[in-house]
This record gives structure tokens, C-alpha cells and sequence, in this order.
């Protein structure tokens, strides 16, 4: 019986010191959003983020940076994802390391929601101000009502310095500048003591006196009334009294000192400008589309028509954030994420400038790791294997155009 | 000593294991009921509480009146009926308030650094006070159901006023007005936390101009009355004694 005892005491001894290594000596910081982890028909067919730029890659504690770019609402928008007519633009950053100092939508600042119309462009800027030193994951992000949040491609940014640094300095209309961190704290911190004190002299007046055994037995012999005394009637009064006047007094003196207040703000915004976006003169039309599983690419066969009138190529291939590049047409010069640049990452069976009014129909491979390592192969598993990107087809003076496509996607597993 | 002896043998003793049991009881108490109340009130008002920008006129006044008054009436049915003890919703509260702090402060700002100007929780205290005095001074459930519960939804909003007023001091921002706690639910980034899910200022009650907080005080302390009823009872049959068979 003593041996095992002594074993269970010995292993007992083992499971308890594993278990403060695995929490104490392992403790790995959560900083990224479990964007690989969101359904890739979500960030394939719903948002698509481009000409993402992040102004900073390091930035000091009170410094601010901007994220910009654009964003294309898609116009096949999945059944099983509420359309964006409540929407939010948001920031992907483990809480607040950076304060959210402006986020604007076509040009209108949007501290509420908004409504976003399918098959439309619009452009934004998130102006952030850093607060927390680490390195952050930092994502532009969509929140949609009945669809959750849309999270999109994000960059590691270093914040320096010290929180204890930082400031929010805010001018009210009435006038007064006040540090909006700390704003209200001592004030808060006193009502809070000052009540929960109050409580305790309550409770304390109750408990200095004996309470459960001899009170249940008072009034298990139905002398129930002889526990409350004449004194205690006339503390409770004072209590009561002190309370309402407290309340009285203290709603009086705040109306006083702020007699300019406001009700919350809330409502959503509507007619946000989108972007008129130039004309396109590329017809594209997906003949069929395939993921091949062992090879982690993705082949199209396209048949593009140029109704324009100068030569075009297509230079890039864009879903869910990643970009798959043909260096020989484009090249990023924004200082995209790595993970989510397949620089070379796009080959088109023929693409040599294709004339206007010519049609062509080219096979094109997206090949690249991002497929597994973003979870974009995931599509296969969908209810609605589909996918769709945006195709961008340059001409020789480096002029733009965005063609979106939509089809369906047959895996191939050999 | 057999069974049927004391286990005290002075009244002195009898004093002395009399409040130690008491002690034990109200530690014991007071942690139970602040698990409890803390898990239903985060479930039920959450964001109401967590945020200063769901602190609103209409439905925070509302809500966390009514949400928070279960715990008290169902401590208040068993302190007062076995014990004559008049500070069950106040042991409530204190509790719910403590472990509130002990989340916001440990967790809020020290794991996710939320400002605790931002994520204060509602003072629920004058409306405790208000409810174990009018029971004491009643001895009435009924009363203290009708008046407590009134009292409770009614002293809610100018009892937090102290504190959340400051806050809603209106700002310009980038050309539009906002009060500084929209503004800190704007510049203090929750990613789970979309501006759309904040339930403030809806509702129909458009023809009392900008007095709408007494009007959703009403409300609150109407509704109040009902849950205290309800509650009090889940109290009694809590405190229901009748399945143990006496010796």
C-alpha cells in the first residue's frame, strides 16, 4: 500500500512540475489573428484587398504609420455569407498596440459602421498611432454583419519604445485637453472605493453581531421580529437616506462640472464613395479551373480577348491577399509581405503581348507554398468550391487594368 | 462523548463555534455568490458592462438593472427568511464588484492593456443599499419586489452618472462629433468587437427629446420588480430544506 502511494505521490509530484514547465517555462506570444485558419472562400469571394501599403515597418511608441490601399467588394458575393450592407473597417492587431487615431472610406471618415455595395471599389487609409512596443502581425480587416470578420493580408510591424510613453491627448469642445489614457481614472477609481466601502460598512454592521446559528434559531422559535432592533431600523434609515442624497448629490455636482454632455453616437453611415474605376477593355472567360493537391498550384485555362486598343500581358494573379507574379511583366515595389508575394509565382502558357482585337486562350499556373501554407487549398472542403481573384493585365506603358474572375474549381489529386 | 452530548461545554465555546461558523459561512458565501453572479452578469449585460461606449442612455440604463437584480433577490429570500439578515443584495454586489474589478484590471488592461477608463464596470451599489434597507424596514417581499425594484432601476442611472458623465463630453473628431467614449471605443482597437454589435441608442422612444434616460429607468425599475419576483423564488427553492430528512 506504501509503495503505491509513494508512486502516485512520486508521479503526482512529475504531472504537477510538467504542467508549471508547460505554463510557466513555454509561454509563446499570441500575436497573429488565425487568419490562415478563416474559410478560404471567405478571403477568396468576398473582400479583395490591393495596392495594400504599410507606411512603416518600425515605428516608435506615439509615432504614427498608415496602412492604405483599395478594396474590391465582390459582385459574387457567397449565399452563405450576409451581404456588406452593415459593415466595419477594422484593424487586425492583437488589441490596442496601436490606437485606431483615423480609418477613412472614400475619402469619409468612418468611426461606425457603413454600407458597401457589391461589385464596387473603394479606397481606405487606417491611421494608427503605436502604443504598445512588440512585433505586431498588423491586418486590414472587414467586419460584416452575418458574415463575421473578412481579414486581410497583414505585415509584421515593430513598435519601440515604452507604453508608459504613450499619450492620447484630446481636445474636448468644451474646450479642455485632456489625456484621454487616463482621463476619468482617479475619479472612477474614488465612486468605485467610495461605494464599495459604503457596502462593506454595511455588511460590517450585520456581521459584528452574531448571525447564522442564533439568528436561525430565533427564528425557527418565531421570534423572528426581536432580531431587527429599533437601532437597527434607525441605521438602515440612515443608510437609505445617505444613499439617495449621495446619488442626489453626486449627479448634481457632475451635471455641474460637465454641463455640456452628449448621448453616445451611433447609426450607420451610408454613401460611402466608391472609386470610378477606368473602363476595362480585357474580356476574360474561365474555361475550367483545377488544384492540383500534390503540386500546390492552381490552373486556369483563360481565354482573354483585348478589346482595347494597345498590346496587354497579364502580370498578376491576386485572391485572398496572395499575389502570384509574373516578374517579366510586373514587379512589387511596395514591400508586400514576403509570404504573401509569389514573385514568379504566376506562368502563362503564352504571354506575349496580345494584340487588340486579338483572342487567345492561354493556360495559367498559380503556383506557389502560400496555397497550403494560407490554407487556400482548403476549397476543395467548401460547400461552394469555387474560387475567384483578380487578374491584372498591364499594357507597355505600364497602364492597369483589373479584370475579376469567378468559376468553379475541380481538385486533382494525382 | 456520545452522539447525543454538546460539542461545546460553556456558552463561551458555544459563542466561539457559533462565529467561527459564521465566518466560514460568509467567506464561503461571498465566493460563491461572486462566481456565480460574476459568470451571469458577464453573460447576460458583457458588453454593457465591459465598455464605455455601450454605456448608454436607453438600453444600458435598461438592461443592467434587470440582469443584475436575479442574484440579490434570491440571496435576499434566503438571508431574510432563515436569518432575518438584510444585506443579501449588498453581499451580492460586493461580491459581483469584486470580481469585475479583479477581470478588468487583471485581464482588461494587464493581459490586453484596455485602458481601465474604458472598461470600468457599472456601480450597482446605491440600488443593493436601497433593496436590503426597504426589505429590512418591510419585512416584505412583496414591498421590497415592488419598492426595491423600482428603487434599484431607478437609482441606477444617476448613481453611475458620477462616473460615466465625464465621459460623455462631446469632441470633434476629423469633422464629426463624437463623446469621448465613443472615442475610446474607436481609438482602443477590439478586433472581435465590431462597432455594429454595440446595441446603443436603438429603440422607438423618439418623443422625449434627449430625457430618455428616466423613461428607460422606469422601464428598467418595472421590469426589475417582475425579475425580483422571479428570482426570489429560484431563492427559496434554493434554500429549500425539505429534501434533508430530520434526524
Amino acid at each position: 500500500m506504501k509503495l503505491i502511494k509513494d508512486k502516485v505521490a512520486k508521479l503526482s509530484f512529475v504531472a504537477l512540475l510538467a504542467a508549471v514547465s508547460a505554463s510557466m517555462l513555454y509561454t509563446p506570444t499570441a500575436s497573429a489573428h488565425g487568419e490562415k485558419s478563416q474559410a478560404a472562400f471567405m478571403r477568396m469571394r468576398t473582400i479583395h484587398w490591393f495596392d495594400l501599403n504599410w507606411s512603416k515597418e518600425e515605428v516608435a511608441v506615439n509615432d504614427t504609420m498608415t496602412i492604405s490601399g483599395k478594396f474590391f467588394v465582390f459582385s459574387g458575393w457567397p449565399e452563405t455569407v450576409d451581404k456588406p450592407e452593415i459593415s466595419f473597417l477594422n484593424i487586425g492587431i492583437p488589441g490596442p498596440v496601436f490606437i485606431r487615431a483615423g480609418s477613412w472610406v472614400g475619402g469619409q471618415l468612418v468611426p461606425r459602421s457603413i454600407s458597401l455595395e457589391l461589385g464596387e471599389t473603394y479606397d481606405f487609409k487606417v491611421l494608427l498611432k503605436a502604443r504598445r512596443p512588440g512585433d505586431w502581425h498588423v491586418h486590414t480587416m472587414l467586419n460584416v454583419k452575418g458574415g463575421g470578420p473578412i481579414i486581410g493580408p497583414g505585415k509584421w510591424v515593430t513598435v519601440t519604445g515604452s507604453m508608459k510613453d504613450f499619450v492620447n491627448p484630446i481636445t474636448t469642445l468644451t474646450g479642455e485637453t485632456i489625456d484621454l489614457e487616463n482621463y476619468n481614472l482617479s475619479n472612477t477609481y474614488f465612486w468605485h472605493a467610495f461605494w464599495y466601502a459604503l457596502g462593506l460598512a454595511w455588511l460590517g454592521y450585520w456581521m459584528r453581531k452574531p448571525m447564522f446559528i442564533p439568528r436561525s434559531i430565533a427564528v425557527e422559535a418565531g421570534k423572528a421580529d426581536s432580531l431587527i432592533s429599533g437601532a437597527d431600523k434607525k441605521v438602515a434609515m440612515g443608510f437609505a437616506v445617505g444613499t439617495l442624497a449621495i446619488v442626489a448629490m453626486s449627479f448634481s455636482n457632475t451635471e455641474s462640472q460637465f454641463p455640456v454632455t452628449t448621448p453616445l453616437q451611433a447609426g450607420l453611415l451610408r454613401g460611402i464613395k466608391s472609386i470610378e474605376m477606368p473602363a476595362t477593355s480585357v474580356a476574360v472567360k474561365v474555361e475550367d479551373a483545377t488544384y492540383r493537391v500534390p503540386g500546390r498550384a492552381m490552373q486556369m485555362t483563360l481565354t482573354i480577348t483585348n478589346n482595347g486598343d494597345s498590346p496587354v500581358r497579364l502580370g498578376e494573379f491576386n485572391t485572398a491577399g496572395v499575389r502570384f507574379m509574373d516578374s517579366n511583366v510586373a514587379v512589387d515595389e511596395t514591400g508586400y509581405p514576403d509570404d504573401l508575394l509569389a514573385e514568379e509565382g504566376l506562368t502563362v502558357s503564352d504571354n506575349s503581348p496580345l494584340a487588340p482585337g486579338q483572342t487567345r486562350t492561354v493556360q495559367v499556373t498559380a503556383s506557389d507554398a502560400a496555397w497550403e501554407v494560407y490554407r487556400l487549398a482548403d476549397l476543395i472542403y467548401d460547400p461552394d468550391s469555387r474560387f475567384a481573384g483578380l487578374l491584372f493585365f498591364y499594357d507597355a506603358a505600364g497602364k492597369r487594368q483589373l479584370i475579376t474572375i469567378d468559376a468553379p474549381l475541380i481538385p486533382s489529386f494525382i | 462523548m456520545s452522539a447525543s452530548q454538546s460539542a461545546v461545554r460553556s456558552r463561551a465555546e458555544a459563542v466561539k463555534v457559533s462565529r467561527t461558523f459564521d465566518w466560514l459561512i460568509c467567506f464561503t458565501l461571498f465566493f460563491v455568490v461572486l462566481g456565480g453572479y460574476h459568470i451571469h452578469y458577464m453573460l447576460t449585460g458583457g458588453d454593457w458592462d465591459f465598455w464605455t461606449d455601450w454605456k448608454d442612455r436607453r438600453l444600458w440604463v435598461t438592461v443592467a438593472p434587470i440582469v443584475s437584480i436575479t442574484f440579490p433577490a434570491a440571496v435576499q429570500a434566503m438571508l431574510w427568511w432563515r436569518y432575518r439578515l438584510p444585506f443579501g443584495a449588498v453581499l451580492c454586489i460586493l461580491g459581483l464588484l469584486l470580481g469585475e474589478w479583479v477581470n478588468r484590471y487583471l485581464n482588461f488592461w494587464g493581459w490586453t492593456y484596455f485602458p481601465v477608463n474604458f472598461v470600468f464596470p457599472s456601480n450597482l451599489m446605491p440600488g443593493a443599499i436601497l433593496l436590503d434597507v426597504i426589505l429590512m424596514l418591510s419585512g416584505s417581499m412583496t414591498a421590497t419586489a415592488v419598492l426595491g425594484g423600482l428603487a434599484y432601476g431607478l437609482v441606477f442611472y444617476p448613481g453611475n452618472w458620477a462616473i460615466v458623465g465625464p465621459l460623455h463630453v462631446p469632441v470633434e473628431y476629423n469633422g464629426m462629433m463624437m463623446t469621448l467614449a465613443d472615442l475610446q471605443g474607436y481609438h482602443y482597437v477590439r478586433t472581435g468587437t465590431p462597432e455594429y454589435i454595440r446595441m446603443v441608442e436603438k429603440g422607438t422612444l423618439r418623443t422625449f427629446g434627449k430625457d430618455v434616460a428616466p423613461v428607460s429607468a422606469f422601464f428598467s425599475g418595472f421590469v426589475s420588480i417582475l425579475i425580483y419576483f422571479l428570482w426570489h423564488f429560484f431563492g427559496r427553492w434554493f434554500n429549500s430544506t425539505e429534501f434533508v430528512k430530520s434526524a
